[in-house]
């Protein structure tokens, strides 16, 4: 019974999910393009800094230099956080057998041993970047239910997948975390188009989506102070801004 | 509008299913992506995408000849859709045809190296011409909305009569030459259905559905966007119409009297219910239902008969295309999900651009403007998180595109992705010849064959010695073994050697070393020679030297035999009748090639007869 429900979560549904995946990607990275070039179309400004752009989206698609600038300890976890979590699935032998049941090719695998070090490490880091997010204040601030919600789900397949492969455990309890595995791994490839980690194939966009997204249609302001009714008012009102500071939580407790 | 967007997301939906198993088809091939086998090569793809498809389309040649020509200018507010309709619908049937042909890329064959005799070349030259006509007639719409156009828009509207009568003049080349292709399948295509004038009929019908296809197309339209049917117009389409579908009637009914086949109608197959139902949908319902004016002047009931006659034609060209062609094959075509797929995924892509023509051209008097775009309306947000969708159009991107990627995944999991397997050529058992002193050679039992002298061949060739020069050889326990005892495959080689047989402890009873060398590999090589056990298997002076266990096919060791002696005798008394087809297939003229004399085997290699030894594969048991 086991057994027939995990040949369907690795035969049919796994297809279904990896195509998901896959064009929900690519469909989500070219709403992205054609937004960009049709708010680029209407917007008054059309110079954007290149090449300011481009140095900016290299640094941060390889943090190297920004790793040890601010908050050294996050940026290390999430670095090897996220190497694991692109190496381990794409490459254990296990899994290379599956991509090729599906595509019909596969590469070489990494070493057992490898393999299971960086599941554990994954996991370990999975943890500790929960425990940031929900113990340090400014990233709480910023954060959705899905934030909290992804590193908890990202532990399911690691742990279950390390267990199977490395404990010795009654079969049926490795068929019931079998289970478990290859159904969160699937949820899994569904949610990521549709949710924040479709930043994998955003990221490269975020530097320009900002660039061109705050630049303004000609004539935008005075139509934003007509719709107001604002016309023959001062439009320009002194108040101090909203900053950053605003949100740290000893000034909160001053304002309270 | 609500409706247009709806009807849209369904489109986007099919096109993406359709969309996932194109992929495949191309990946896979078409043996493990659709049902189609050497037996059935033609399936939906051919009867509904191209045959119909390109009836479908005969609406464009109608209306432009009933207002260009006829100088019917009433008509003239439903030429634009019906030409457009026309050009959608050749295109459809062009790229439908990529899914179809094995090599797509070699389709620009067919403009260089020319087959004149074929009726599939004409088609091709005429779908090609006719698809740039109707660019040709169409492009004047678009281009007036760019400036930059405008001289190549004024040259085209000089030249629309000349393009309008050579539209006319191709679509009646094809429209009927779609009929002539299956002209030359007399024993395939059921009798109720084949006949001489297949292309008049198809010409015929092909205007009827054309008719029907506008009406089709308008009210659907006037549907979908809440717009005031133009009943009125259609009602004199439909009275026209009415004529069309009586003089098809009268010519299918008076054909089938004339050709005296009307008794097949009791014969109670299968067949004759289909055609039933064809008539009934094509000729029948929409005579009598568009005779009443009171079904004229209603949408409904133009709807109605319009949906019928589409049906009812379309279902003619899958029938004529394929459905009951009488399979002599032990299998029965039904068309896969896959190819239903790709070819709805067609329609609804031609669908779609249609709907975009409409909107952003002036195909109509008026464009349909979108409800959801005034600034009066309320933005689009995300029905779960509440996220600003943006204006409609940029919502109806994002839901469009939402609902192809599902479809497409969906589709993409049922895909079953199991490598090619060929089902090859179906078995034909061959019978025994039946008769005394004559025989009658018919292997496959079909009629067609060929009555044997055997009596006298025996006398002039030396009585009771000449059984060995053709018998070549003498199965165990027996003497002058009959040919079907080895050549037991009417078109496909078999293997003279039982070797299942040998080994199986119901048979032979023997052990793999008794044959092979206890040493080497077991195959072929390494066996002893049948001679070894089988004392006098091979008669002697035979004409006929064995060198294989392989039996070529029945048809072939038939013709094979003969015509070695023949040809040498033909020669040798001056007698060239002898070498002559007919002389063997007496009164089958019209299967045979009566004047061609055979001089030798390798004139038959590629007839239809002979097929050339398929290459035997190694026995590595």
């Amino acid at each position: 019974m086991l057994e027939t429900w995990i040949g369907f979560g690795q035969g049919p549904l796994f297809r279904l999910c990896l195509a998901l995946m896959l064009l929900g990607l690519t469909r989500i990275f070219l709403l992205t393009i054609i937004g960009m070039i049709e708010a680029l179309r209407r917007n008054e400004d059309k110079i954007i800094p290149w090449k300011d752009l481009i140095g900016k989206t290299i640094s941060w698609l390889f943090p190297l230099k920004r790793l040890f600038n601010k908050r050294p300890v996050y940026s290390l976890i999430s670095l090897i956080f996220h190497i694991g979590l692109i190496i381990v699935p794409l490459f254990l032998a296990a899994h290379l057998l599956l991509w090729k049941n599906v595509t019909g090719f596969a590469v070489s695998a990494i070493p057992k041993l490898f393999a299971d070090n960086l599941t554990l490490t994954v996991i370990i880091c999975s943890i500790l970047l929960f425990l940031m997010r929900l113990f340090y204040q400014p990233a709480r601030a910023i954060s959705r239910k899905q934030d909290y919600l992804w590193p908890i789900l990202l532990i399911i397949p690691f742990l279950t997948g390390y267990i199977c492969s490395n404990g010795s455990i009654s079969p049926n309890a490795y068929l019931l975390l079998m289970l478990i595995h290859v159904y969160s791994a699937n949820l899994i490839m569904v949610m990521i188009p549709f949710t924040k980690i479709a930043h994998c194939v955003l990221m490269p966009f975020s530097q320009l989506v900002t660039a061109i997204g705050w630049k303004f249609p000609k004539g935008a302001g005075g139509r934003v102070i007509e719709t107001l009714g604002l016309k023959n008012r001062p439009t320009w009102v002194e108040k101090p801004r909203l900053v950053y500071e605003d949100l740290t939580p000893e000034k909160e407790e001053v304002s309270v | 509008m609500n409706r247009v967007r709806n009807f849209k997301m369904i489109l986007w939906m099919i096109i993406g299913v359709g969309a996932a198993v194109g992929v495949a088809r191309f990946l896979l091939g078409l043996g493990s992506t659709t049902n189609l086998s050497d037996n059935t090569p033609w399936g939906i793809w051919i009867g509904f995408d191209v045959m119909s498809g390109v009836a479908l389309a005969a609406g464009g040649f109608v209306l432009t000849a009933t207002v260009y020509i006829f100088k019917l200018e009433k008509f003239h507010s439903i030429v634009r859709p019906a030409v457009l309709t026309a050009f959608l619908g050749y295109i459809a049937v062009a790229f439908g045809l990529l899914f179809d042909l094995g090599l797509p890329w070699n389709i620009w064959h067919m403009i260089v190296f020319w087959n004149p005799h074929s009726p599939l070349f004409e088609v091709g030259w005429c779908v090609m011409l006719y698809l740039t006509v109707l660019l040709m007639e169409f492009f004047p719409v678009p281009a007036e909305e760019f400036s930059f156009l405008s001289k190549i828009r004024k040259v085209l509207i000089k030249l629309r009569l000349p393009l309008v009568i050579a539209g006319i003049a191709l679509s009646t080349l094809h429209q009927s030459s779609l009929g002539s292709l299956f002209l030359i399948m007399p024993y395939n295509v059921h009798p109720l259905w084949y006949t001489p004038i297949l292309p008049v009929i198809f010409f015929i019908s092909a205007i009827g559905l054309g008719l029907m296809m506008v009406t089709f197309e308008s009210l659907f339209t006037a549907w979908l966007y809440r717009r005031k049917p133009e009943v009125d117009l259609l009602e004199k389409i439909g009275s026209a119409a009415r004529w069309v579908f009586m003089t098809y009637l009268v010519i299918r009914v008076s054909d089938l009297l004339i050709r005296g086949q009307l008794d097949q109608l009791g014969s109670g197959q299968w067949q004759v219910k289909m055609f039933w139902v064809e008539l009934a949908m094509v000729a029948v319902i929409p005579t009598v239902m568009l005779s009443f004016r009171y079904v004229r002047t209603k949408a409904a009931g133009l709807m109605t008969v319009a949906i019928t006659g589409v049906t009812g034609i379309v279902l003619n060209r899958i029938n004529v295309g394929g459905l009951v062609h009488i399979n002599r094959g032990e299998t029965v075509y039904l068309p896969a999900w896959t190819e239903i797929a790709i070819t709805a995924a067609v329609i609804a892509g031609a669908s779609l651009v249609f709907l975009y023509m409409i909107e952003r051209f002036n195909i109509w008097e008026t464009r349909p403007t979108d409800p959801d775009a005034s600034p009066t309306q309320l933005p689009h947000f995300h029905s779960v998180d509440g996220t600003w969708l943006g204006t409609p159009g940029i919502s109806a991107r994002t839901k469009y595109s939402f609902g192809f990627i599902i479809a497409a995944a969906f589709a993409f999991a049922f895909i079953s992705w199991e490598p090619a397997e060929s089902r090859g050529v179906d078995p034909t058992p061959v019978h025994q010849a039946r008769g005394g002193d004559t025989l009658w050679i018919d292997g496959n039992r079909d009629g067609f064959g060929t009555a044997f002298a055997h009596k006298e061949h025996i006398r002039r060739n030396g009585e009771d010695k000449s059984c060995s020069k053709c018998h070549h050889m003498n199965q165990p326990r027996d003497k002058n073994t009959a040919c079907s005892q080895c050549h037991n495959d009417m078109y496909l080689p078999s293997d003279a050697f039982k070797h299942d047989w040998h080994s199986s402890p119901n048979g032979g009873k023997l052990a793999c070393v008794e044959c092979h060398d206890k040493a080497s590999i077991r195959d072929i090589d390494s066996a002893k020679k049948c001679d070894y056990c089988h004392k006098n298997l091979i008669p002697q002076g035979s004409l006929i030297k064995i060198e294989t266990y392989e039996a070529n096919s029945y048809a072939e060791a038939m013709h094979m035999v003969c015509i070695d002696c023949h040809v040498q005798v033909a020669v040798e008394k001056e007698k060239p009748v002898l070498s002559r087809c007919e002389t063997c297939h007496e009164g089958q003229r019209d299967l045979v090639d009566a004047d061609v004399l055979i001089k030798s085997k390798s004139d038959l290699v590629g007839k239809r007869m002979v097929l050339p030894p398929l290459s035997r594969s190694k026995c590595n048991d």
